[in-house]
């Protein structure tokens, strides 16, 4: 009964209130007031991993990381016994090794008290300095401060202060046993460190500091001599990280499964075929997840081992599926199309493939208003067809254009068609300004407008057809516009100097415009220029 | 017993390790002789303490050979020596290179020396003010001020301003005060305007990488246990000896001169020490050759090649295809140019590689993160499949990286050849 009451006074606001004052109900206010959970403040001991009281052994480190007992060893030995001074060690390898957990665990093993940043949550320096300095002065965020960090800290000298003060204490109140400050994703510090300030002071930050105590250790996906300085920096001692070969990935992927045998033989079938495309493991795991799937659908007993005979039954119901699997391998599937997966099978299946063609779903995976899609389309082909053709291909009809009458073409001509058809290739879809692409919007749209308005009020409801609406129609016209922009269907580029407007292109694949025309039932060929 | 040794090889090993990242240790063995740089440092210093004098002077070499690390000695002995004479104040280009922090930093090391109150809210103009005065007064108490400028030559960017106050609070009689500058550039003096310049004293101090028997000699120093430490004697002497057999061996030798006649600084050197005495098993404690060798294959990695050989097959494909490019002298080509490459080479050979578009997209967006292959154009306007590339990697390199690619195929090679 409350509750009716509640939304006649909420329909009735208008749009300009905010959520509070909407929401702030004298009746209300003490049942809105949730009790702050008081989280318990930090000590020294937080700066070492958590064991739960479980015991870490040595084994438990390696089998936790298969495939990576060299590394694991290397750390090991390079950070050496207890409290013995480090050398910045860089370590180094492409995206998906293992570099950030091997890093971690091995510090979970040897019990040592470390500080993690990571320079992909910290996405400025200002950002990274306040992290490190909140771990350091054991500071948490919470209610009671106003969840500000402990101290405002803008500058690199600022930082380097507060963190030696903080550094000091640390060490003393460890008594004396080193501290290791762990800095992930640092070549993502080239990008937003565009004075190269910050990259050499991080790698100089031993000297700098002065404070004894004081390990660093750098995670990088990039090699060291992808970053360039203008001076330079002393080098730190390299860690490599490999990608992982086959059988380690082999071993990977058999971790946590109920029906090993299953799995091995699934693999067995599938895993080479797939590493000749790539060897990233995030890659792999997300491309084997739905075909595991596929390949235990004819099974009725899940934990039944297979024999030879099942296992050539099963080989023989997923070989169809591995060859699109494979041009599939990079998708991320969208929610609709996972659970619409069922029914693309059955259209794959049927539909005759040739190895290698890339099979497009034929509906598209996301949604889009009407006008949004013929937008699209004239900004594809206002990017695809020269300006000086518009007249001719959009006449005040608004029908297709004319046919041109097929001559014979000569040596000449065709070598020009090829040289124009290259340069075509390599410089891309052209520019067109704002104008022109409002101009072929209303060409394409004109002549539908009759047609619209014989079909359902439902469908016509998209503001198309309305009559007193020219005006708010092209403000919503231009807000789609922009809605593209952000979305980079269409991109604007720099603005041309003798006319002074803006130019945008559309970076639009001929598969999607073709798609996006075909659920609009646009003839999209018989606009487009062929040379 | 074997239990006693493990700790003594810990031991034994955290103390190399301390040796080796403490520069004060390392450079005070050069300091001896009366022609080093330590020596003139040192009388050029304590001879403007004494005579109560002004003075200026550059510390240049290239990266980790000692700048830093001579000054630290010279300072504390001088410190030691005039305890109450000297107040030194240290500022660093990367992080004061802005005239505002640089002030305020300077303010805050004097407050810290004298120990005044420091307050933060002290404008650009009350703390400059505050070290003219601070200047003046230290004169009138013949008290030196000492000025550490690391990364001088970042303070040269801009306007100077700060250069040329320092400088110019130097010119008048009742100021006493040095300025040390620390730079890796050879021409930081060159830097500088011409008001700073002549202001400045001339003097350089030039910090050379060693020569290679002065690398054995440090290596020496380092390595040799001491003998009056807490480590069982037996023990010391075997490690002594074992580490004087490995010295004079012609093959250790040869490693030291190719890890210097790649980078012949003192901190390569002393990574490869560094990196040497990771190695000791601590079972026995001893130190052999090949940990040395080990140390040097660690130090010497080639980053694009050990990239190359985690490229998957159609990476490799990828970068064939770039290459043959470049070899028919397209002088730009861009993904779409490499995709029709790709399919010509798979309608003549029928290989089993034939991807789709987008797997084939992907596979080069991955080669851009490993920065095997970049962008040829600066600009942002297209999209990747249209945008001009070109090769990071030279063909023999590539070619070398087939060949240890594990899974590729023979006829990748051949196309390399064709």
């Amino acid at each position: 009964m409350s509750q009716e009451e509640e939304e006649t006074p909420q329909t009735t606001t208008s749009r300009r209130t905010t959520r509070l004052s909407s929401s702030s109900n004298p009746t209300q206010n003490e049942t809105l007031k949730k009790p702050i959970t008081n989280l318990p403040s930090l000590t020294l001991k937080n700066l070492t991993f958590s064991h739960n009281n479980k015991p870490f052994s040595y084994d438990d480190l390696i089998s936790s990381l298969p495939g990576r007992k060299p590394q694991i060893a290397e750390i090991l030995r390079l950070l050496g016994p207890v409290n013995s001074p480090l050398s910045p060690l860089f370590v180094y390898g492409s995206s998906s090794t293992g570099k950030t957990s091997t890093v971690l665990q091995v510090f979970k093993y040897l019990n040592r008290p470390f500080v993690y940043s990571s320079c992909r949550s910290c996405y400025n320096a200002r950002q990274l300095f306040d992290n490190v300095l909140n771990q350091i002065m054991l500071h948490r965020r919470s209610g009671s401060n106003g969840y500000s960090g402990v101290k405002k800290c803008e500058k690199a000298s600022d930082f380097v202060n507060f963190l030696k003060e903080g550094l000091r204490s640390v060490v003393e109140g460890l008594d004396g046993d080193m501290v290791y400050l762990v800095f992930d994703s640092l070549e993502l510090v080239r990008d937003w460190d565009k004075s190269c300030t910050i990259l050499p002071l991080l790698f100089r930050l031993g000297d700098v500091l002065k404070v004894d105590g004081v390990g660093l250790v750098f995670v990088s996906g990039a090699s060291i001599d992808t970053y360039h300085s203008d001076t330079g920096f002393v080098d730190p001692v390299p860690v490599y990280f490999p990608d992982y070969m086959e059988e380690d990935l082999r071993q990977i992927f058999m971790r946590n499964q109920s029906n090993l045998k299953l799995r091995s033989a699934f693999l067995d079938v599938v895993l080479k075929p797939f590493c000749r495309v790539t060897r990233r493991l995030d890659e792999l795991s997300t491309a084997l997840s739905p075909l595991y799937e596929k390949y235990c659908e004819p099974l009725d007993d899940l934990s039944v081992v297979p024999n030879e005979e099942t296992k050539r039954r099963l080989f023989s119901c997923i070989q169809p599926h591995i060859a699109p699997a494979l041009n599939e391998i990079f998708r991320v599937k969208s929610q609709q199309s996972l659970e619409a997966g069922g029914k693309d099978d059955l259209k794959r299946k049927t539909s005759s493939k040739k190895f290698g063609t890339s099979d497009s779903i034929d509906d598209l995976d996301f949604h889009m208003s009407t006008s949004a899609k013929y937008l699209l389309v004239s900004a594809f082909l206002a990017s695809r067809n020269p300006a000086t053709l518009d007249a001719s291909f959009f006449d005040s009809t608004g029908g297709s254009a004319n046919q041109k009458k097929k001559r014979k073409s000569s040596e000449k001509s065709r070598d020009l068609k090829e040289a124009s058809e290259q340069e075509m290739f390599m410089k891309g879809p052209g520019t067109f300004p704002l104008e022109r692409l409002l101009a072929i919007f209303q060409c394409i749209t004109s002549g539908l407008e009759d047609s619209l308005e014989e079909e359902d009020g439902l469908q016509g409801g998209t503001g198309l057809g309305g009559n007193g609406g020219e005006n708010s129609l092209m403000s919503d016209i231009l807000l789609q516009v922009s809605s593209l922009c952000s979305a980079n269907f269409i991109t604007k580029g720099g603005s041309c100097p003798l006319e002074g407007s803006t130019r945008y292109r559309s970076t639009v694949s001929d598969d999607l415009a073709l798609k996006v025309a075909r659920s609009l039932k646009f003839p999209l060929s018989k606009y487009l220029y062929r040379r | 017993m074997s239990l006693k040794k493990a700790v003594a090889a810990e031991e034994a090993v955290v103390l190399l390790r301390t040796r080796i990242c403490n520069p004060n240790f390392i450079f005070s063995l050069f300091n001896d002789s009366s022609d080093s740089n330590y020596s003139k440092l040192k009388f050029i210093v304590s001879s403007s303490v004494t005579e109560a004098c002004n003075n200026s002077i550059l510390l240049l070499g290239p990266r980790g050979c000692g700048k830093i690390a001579v000054l630290d000695l010279v300072l504390e002995d001088l410190l030691k020596e005039y305890p109450e004479m000297i107040s030194v104040i240290k500022l660093n280009g990367l992080l004061h290179c802005d005239d505002n922090c640089a002030i305020k930093e300077i303010a805050r090391q004097l407050c810290i020396e004298h120990e005044l109150m420091f307050s933060k809210m002290a404008s650009f103009d009350d703390n400059s003010q505050f070290m003219i005065d601070m200047l003046r007064e230290c004169g009138l108490a013949h008290k030196t001020v000492i000025f550490v400028l690391d990364e001088f030559d970042l303070f040269a960017q801009g306007k100077q301003r700060l250069l040329y106050s320092l400088l110019d609070a130097m010119q008048s009689v009742s100021s006493q005060a040095v300025v040390i500058g620390v730079s890796c550039r050879l021409d930081a003096d060159q830097l500088l305007e011409k008001r700073v310049r002549s202001r400045f004293s001339h003097r350089k101090l030039l910090f050379l990488p060693p020569q290679k028997e002065d690398l054995q000699r440090l290596a020496k120093y380092i390595l040799l246990l001491p003998t009056d430490s807490s480590l069982p004697p037996d023990y010391v002497l075997e490690f002594n000896s074992r580490i004087s057999n490995i010295l004079a061996d012609k093959r250790l030798i040869e490693v030291i001169d190719k890890l210097s006649d790649s980078d012949s600084t003192f901190s390569n050197f002393l990574r490869f020490l560094f990196s040497a005495v990771s190695y000791i098993d601590l079972k026995t404690g001893l130190m052999t050759l090949d940990n040395f060798k080990s140390a040097l294959s660690t130090i010497h990695r080639q980053p694009k090649l050990d990239c190359l050989k985690d490229c998957s097959i159609l990476e490799l494909y990828i970068m064939v295809c770039m290459k043959r490019l470049e070899v028919k002298e397209q002088e730009s080509y861009n993904f779409n140019s490499v995709m029709k490459e790709y399919k010509t080479i798979h309608d003549s050979f029928q290989t089993s590689d034939n991807y789709s578009r987008s797997v084939c997209l992907r596979a080069f967006e991955h080669l851009l993160e490993r920065q095997l292959i970049e962008f040829a154009d600066r600009g942002h306007n297209q999209s990747i499949e249209f945008r001009s590339v070109k090769l990071l990697i030279a063909p023999s390199e590539l070619h070398q990286g087939l060949k240890s690619n594990r899974s590729c195929p023979a006829i990748l090679q051949k196309l390399m050849e064709s």
